[in-house]
C-alpha cells in the first residue's frame, strides 16, 4: 500500500475527499473538540472523581458505515480511550443505528459490552447532518457510585455481576434533548450519591452538546465529505505510524513474558498468572494471552476489551510515542485471548471491577517481553498497580463522606529510559489521570494527608534509574471503613530495561492509635525500620518480626480483613512499587549517584551497595557538602564488575 | 493471614482450528503462488480482537498474514443472559 506521504494530490483527494492541508486542519480541529469537551467537564463537574482526578475521557468516532472508527481521543485516561472505539460500536449496534435519533444520548456501562467497570458510564451522542449520522461524540465518565454491595464500588471482594452494581445495557438518557425520566430513575433508585451524579450528568450532557456544535461548525465550513475523510485519514495516519514502528523497531520473532496478581479478594489460596506471547512478523503483531489463569473468584478481573487496550498502549508507549492514539493504533495488532481469564472475564461469575489491576500486568508483560529486543530503546516499567484505597464514614453532623482513590498508592513512579531517570510522582501509564490536590482531599473528607514523599533505595537501579517509590501517610480523623487493594506485592512491577534493575515491590501498613498516637506524640510517624513492628500490615511481603519490606519475608494478604474498620487517628501508610531502571548501574556517573544521595533517592549505604559509589558526608545536615571517594569507588566498582553483583 | 504456597489458578487457552486445502482454495488462496513452500498445516482459524472488534481469521502462522478476516460476534465469546431473549 502506498505510504500516505507518497500519495499524489489526486490520490489523496480521491481517498479522503479533501486536500492534505484540509485533512490536517480537520484532524487538529477534532483534537480541539475533545480538549474542549474535557475542559468544560473539568470546570463544571461536581464530584471529586471527575473534577480532581480527571476520571473521564472524550472521543470522536465515525458513523456506522465507517465502522465507528474512533478518530480522536482526549489527553486523558488511556484505559477509557482504548475501549471506547469498541464501546461505541457495540452500544450503537446493539441499540440499532437505525433507532438512533437526533438529540439522543445513549448510555451503557456493562463491562462485558463496553469494557472498564460499571461506574464508568458511556454517554454517546450521535451527530447528525442533513438527517444522517456523521459521527458519535462520547464521554466515558466515572460515576461516584453505581450501586452494588460496596459504597463507590471499589472492592476486590465482590463475587459476581449482581453484587457488582447496576448494569445498564444500551438505552436512551435523552430523547430529542429531553431527559428520559425512567432512565434517570433507574440509576438514581439504584445508586448512592445521586446528588452528585445528577449535576455531573448535566455537565456531561453540555460537553456533548458543545462537541456536536463544534463539529457541525467544521462541517459547515469544510463540507461533510472532507470531515468524514478526515476521520479516515487520522486513523490511517496512526495505523501507518504503528505499522512503520513495528517493522523498524522490533525484530521478527516470538517474545514471551509472565506476570501475575497476588490473589483475589476471597482468600489467598490461589494466585493468578498472566502469560503473554508476542509474535511479530514484518509490520504485523499477534499477542496471545493463552496460558493465562482462569478468571478470579472476585472483582479483580478485566474484560478482553481492557486487555486489548493494555497491549496497544504498551506497544505504542515503547515504539510509537509521537502519533495520536486512535482506532488506527490497533490495526496491525491482533489480540488472541481465551475467554474466562483474569483478562477476559465472562458473566455472571467473572466479576469485573478492579480491571486495571489485571491489565497493568499485561502492559508490564509487554515491556518485559520486549525489554531485551528493543536495545537502547527499551523502557523501564512503572509502579504497576494503583494500590487503591477507598474509605467512607460520616462527619460529626452526620453527613456521609467518601474518599475514592485519593489516599492509597494511586500515584507513583515511572521507569527510566535512554533519555534519563524515571519521574517519581506520576499516574500509571495505563491510567493517565491527574493527582487530586491535598487541599481538595482534606476539604472533602475528614482526613489529613501527612506525607507524600519518596522512599530511598526503592528505585530500579541503572545508568538511568527508575522513579522512587512514593510513601504516603494519611490520618483518618473519624471512624471509617476502608477497602484496600494492593495486588502486586509478591514481586516488583517496575520492569528493568537494557540491563537496569527492577523497582521494589509495594506494601501497605495501618497504624491504629494504640500503635502510634499522633495527638500524643505531636510528630509525624517516622520512616525508619523501627516504626513498623507495631503496625497492622495490610499487604506486602514483610519481615515477620520487624514488618519492614523483605522479599524473603511473609506475605500479608490485602483482604484478610475484607473491610478494615478503624478508630479516629488511625494512619494508613502506602508505599508504591519502584520504577524500573535502564542500563548498567555501574555506568551511572558517580556525581549523579551523589546527587541522588543529596536528594534522598538513595542512602549512602544504597549508593555503595547498588552503584558501588562511596559517598561521604551527611545528606540531611549538609546536603551540598557531600563528596565522593574516587579511589574507593573505583575499587568497589571493580569488585562488583568481577561478580559480586549489584542492584535489587 | 498468609499462604506462602498458593495454588496457581488453572490456565485457559485459545483453540486454533486446522483448515484444509479445500478451505484455502475456497478463500482464493493458491498456496504455490501466494505462500510458496507452505502447506495447509501452516494455516489456522481462530478469533482475534483488533481494530473494528472481534474477527474470525484464517491466518498463515509463519507470516501472520490473514487470508480470511470475517467479523465475528459483536461481543466475541461473551454470552449475556439477555442474548436470544424472545420478547415477542
Amino acid at each position: 500500500m502506498t505510504a500516505l506521504r507518497d500519495l499524489t494530490d489526486e490520490q489523496f483527494a480521491a481517498r479522503y475527499h479533501s486536500d492534505r492541508f484540509t485533512a490536517g486542519v480537520l484532524g487538529n480541529r477534532m483534537r480541539y473538540v475533545v480538549d474542549h469537551m474535557c475542559a468544560g467537564l473539568l470546570n463544571n463537574a461536581f464530584s471529586s472523581i471527575l473534577r480532581d482526578w480527571y476520571d473521564f475521557g472524550a472521543t470522536i468516532a465515525g458513523p456506522p458505515e465507517q465502522g465507528y472508527q474512533m478518530s480522536t481521543v482526549s489527553n486523558s485516561l488511556a484505559v477509557f480511550l482504548g475501549t471506547m472505539g469498541d464501546a461505541v460500536r457495540n452500544t450503537i449496534e446493539e441499540y440499532g443505528p437505525e433507532e438512533v435519533e437526533e438529540g439522543d444520548i445513549i448510555i451503557a456501562n456493562d463491562p462485558y459490552r463496553v469494557g472498564n467497570h460499571v461506574n464508568d458510564m458511556c454517554f454517546i451522542r450521535p451527530v447528525f447532518h442533513d438527517g444522517r449520522i456523521i459521527s458519535f461524540v462520547t464521554i466515558r465518565a466515572h460515576q461516584l457510585d453505581m450501586g452494588g454491595v460496596v459504597p463507590a464500588g471499589f472492592s476486590a471482594t465482590k463475587r459476581n455481576s449482581y453484587e457488582n452494581g447496576l448494569v445498564i445495557s444500551p438505552m436512551r438518557l435523552y430523547i430529542k434533548d429531553k431527559p428520559v425520566r425512567s432512565t434517570f430513575n433507574l440509576i438514581f433508585d439504584n445508586a448512592r450519591m445521586a446528588a452528585l451524579l445528577h449535576p455531573d450528568m448535566k455537565s456531561i450532557y453540555q460537553a456533548l452538546l458543545l462537541a456536536e456544535r463544534l463539529i457541525l461548525e467544521s462541517v459547515a465550513r469544510y463540507g461533510v465529505d472532507a470531515y468524514l475523510g478526515a476521520i479516515s485519514y487520522t486513523c490511517d495516519a496512526s495505523a501507518e505510524a504503528m505499522s512503520t514502528a513495528l517493522r523498524e523497531s522490533i525484530p521478527d520473532g516470538v517474545y514471551e513474558a509472565e506476570e501475575g496478581i497476588d490473589a483475589d479478594g476471597v482468600d489467598d489460596s490461589i494466585t493468578y498468572q498472566l502469560k503473554i506471547r508476542i509474535s511479530k512478523q514484518d509490520d504485523r503483531v499477534e499477542v496471545d494471552l493463552s496460558g493465562t489463569s482462569e478468571q478470579a473468584r472476585s472483582s479483580v478481573n478485566a474484560t478482553a476489551l481492557d486487555a486489548k487496550t493494555a497491549i496497544a498502549v504498551g506497544i505504542k508507549m515503547l515504539i510509537d510515542q509521537t502519533t495520536p492514539f486512535n482506532a488506527g493504533s490497533f490495526r496491525n495488532i491482533d489480540v488472541v485471548v481465551p475467554p474466562g481469564t483474569i483478562c477476559s472475564a465472562t458473566p455472571p461469575d467473572g466479576c469485573v471491577f478492579l480491571y486495571w489491576e489485571s491489565t497493568m500486568p499485561v502492559l508490564q508483560a509487554v515491556y518485559r517481553a520486549l525489554s531485551t529486543v528493543l536495545g537502547v530503546n527499551a523502557v523501564g516499567g512503572d509502579y504497576g498497580s494503583l494500590m487503591l484505597h477507598n474509605a467512607n464514614g460520616v462527619t460529626e453532623d452526620g453527613m456521609p463522606w467518601t474518599t475514592v482513590a485519593e489516599c492509597g498508592g494511586e500515584h507513583g513512579p515511572w521507569g527510566a529510559t535512554k533519555a534519563g531517570d524515571g519521574d517519581s510522582y506520576m499516574v500509571a501509564q495505563l491510567i493517565n489521570n491527574i493527582d487530586p490536590a491535598t487541599e481538595a482531599i482534606e476539604a472533602n473528607s475528614p482526613v489529613v494527608v501527612l506525607r507524600k514523599e519518596y522512599a530511598a533505595d526503592t528505585a530500579g537501579v541503572g545508568t538511568n534509574r527508575g522513579g522512587a517509590s512514593v510513601r504516603r501517610d494519611t490520618l483518618y480523623l473519624r471512624d471509617a471503613e476502608h477497602w484496600s487493594s494492593p495486588l502486586h506485592t509478591k514481586k516488583p512491577s517496575g520492569v528493568g530495561a537494557y540491563g537496569g534493575g527492577e523497582g521494589v515491590a509495594q506494601a501497605c501498613w495501618m497504624f491504629p492509635p494504640e500503635s502510634f498516637d499522633i495527638a500524643r506524640t505531636q510528630d509525624l510517624l517516622g520512616t525508619g525500620p523501627e516504626v513498623y513492628a507495631t503496625s497492622q500490615p495490610i499487604a506486602g511481603v514483610l519481615d515477620p518480626q520487624t514488618k519492614v519490606l523483605d522479599p524473603d519475608g511473609e506475605y500479608h494478604y490485602f483482604a484478610s480483613t475484607p473491610i478494615w474498620r478503624t478508630k479516629p487517628r488511625t494512619i494508613f501508610r502506602y508505599q508504591t512499587g519502584g520504577g524500573g531502571g535502564w542500563g548498567d548501574p555501574l555506568e551511572r556517573e558517580p556525581e549523579r549517584v551523589m546527587h541522588d544521595v543529596r536528594d534522598e533517592y538513595l542512602t549512602i549505604e544504597g549508593a555503595y551497595r547498588y552503584y558501588g559509589v562511596v559517598v561521604e558526608g551527611n545528606p540531611l545536615t549538609h546536603p551540598e557538602q557531600l563528596t565522593i571517594d574516587a579511589a574507593a569507588t573505583e575499587a568497589r566498582r571493580a569488585e562488583m564488575r568481577a561478580g559480586s553483583g549489584a542492584a535489587h | 493471614m498468609t499462604n506462602q504456597h498458593p495454588t496457581v489458578a488453572p490456565a485457559r487457552t485459545v483453540d486454533r482450528a486446522e483448515v484444509t486445502e479445500q478451505e484455502l482454495r475456497d478463500l482464493g488462496v493458491d498456496l504455490a503462488r501466494d505462500f510458496p513452500g507452505s502447506t495447509a498445516a501452516d494455516f489456522l482459524r481462530y478469533p482475534v480482537l483488533s481494530e473494528g472488534g472481534w474477527f474470525m481469521v484464517v491466518k498463515h502462522q509463519p507470516t501472520l498474514r490473514s487470508v480470511s478476516r470475517e467479523p465475528w460476534d459483536l461481543f466475541g465469546p461473551i454470552h449475556l443472559t439477555s442474548h436470544g431473549l424472545d420478547l415477542s
